[in-house]
């Protein structure tokens, strides 16, 4: 797990791909919520669940990749 | 070390977006509003912030500001004279009252709507709307907004365009005076950060749109009929 926080001499490429992604995730939430006159709520939910099925999968790659 | 200047710069990147959109929140951040529709880049909640502080952004009055060309239907349909709603067609005493209501992401030059000659040029009105009572333009009586009528003679009969400031607008511009020759669908005026257009027109002829339509200024043909024998 030491190497998912830093590796070789910067950052663990999990953590950084987490960092970026959870920031863009949620900007990229601001304007679909702009665009779509969607329910708040309706909107949290399908941000969380995409944003754990996101997660799952760069936490697999980096498990399958060791 | 390379790679760590690198990611270090995309996570500062993608924190300072992070930054601006919590710090224009509710509002858009300035980074998403390329992609966002007029009415959605700045709010109506912004724009009146705006309006008690006397100070606009300047991309929105760009916007508001733009005068694209518009092309006139083939025919001698009456055109409408301005971008908006329209909020009613009222008859009253012979002449039908077309209000047509601009919001604040409308182009605001206004076009005439036939093709005749101006016969006057009159201001009027002593007070300003605010949105309200937009129904009630054709009354004539005072005390009325402040506004500018323009009566155009036409094979059709008479036709008057009025432009009606709002409380937010307060100032109108005309481009025409009496006795000038004007061509269907020429700009004709500009209310500044207002508001409504009444279309007075001659009850004879047919409406070709009802309330709640939306119109664009000398491209909906908003009525037509054959002149009537005097």
């Amino acid at each position: 797990m030491s190497d998912f926080l830093w590796s070789a001499g910067h950052l663990g490429w999990g953590v950084f791909a987490l960092a970026v992604f959870t920031g863009l995730w949620w900007l990229l939430g601001d304007l679909y919520w702009r665009l779509q006159s969607i329910r708040i709520g309706r909107l949290l939910v399908a941000l969380t669940t995409g944003w754990v099925i996101w997660v799952g999968l760069i936490l697999g790659l980096y498990i399958g990749s060791r | 070390m390379t790679i760590l200047g690198l990611q270090i710069v995309i996570l500062c990147l993608v924190a300072a977006a992070v930054v601006l959109w919590a710090l224009y929140f509710p509002y858009p951040s300035p980074l998403i509003r390329r992609w966002l529709p007029p009415r959605k880049r700045w709010p109506e909640a912004q724009i009146r912030t705006w309006l008690k502080q006397g100070g606009f952004q300047r991309a929105f009055l760009r916007h508001f500001y733009s005068d694209p060309e518009r092309i006139a239907p083939p025919g001698n349909s009456m055109l409408a004279p301005a971008d908006g709603l329209v909020t009613s067609a009222e008859k009253h005493e012979g002449v039908r009252y077309l209000v047509i209501a601009l919001s604040f992401w409308d182009m605001h030059v206004q076009r005439s709507p036939v093709s005749g000659k101006v016969l006057s040029v009159e201001s009027c009105g002593d007070g300003f709307m605010d949105g309200e009572g937009r129904e009630f333009a054709f009354l004539r009586e005072k005390p009325c907004p402040v506004q500018k009528r323009l009566l155009i003679a036409t094979d059709a009969g008479r036709v008057a365009v009025r432009l009606i400031t709002s409380l937010a607008a307060r100032r109108i511009e005309t481009w025409v005076r009496a006795g000038d020759e004007i061509e269907r669908g020429q700009r004709i005026g500009r209310i500044l950060l207002g508001s409504t257009v009444v279309l007075e027109l001659p009850v004879t002829m047919n409406l070709l749109v009802r309330t709640g339509d939306r119109v664009w200024a000398g491209e909906t043909a908003v009525a037509e009929g054959a002149p009537p024998h005097e």
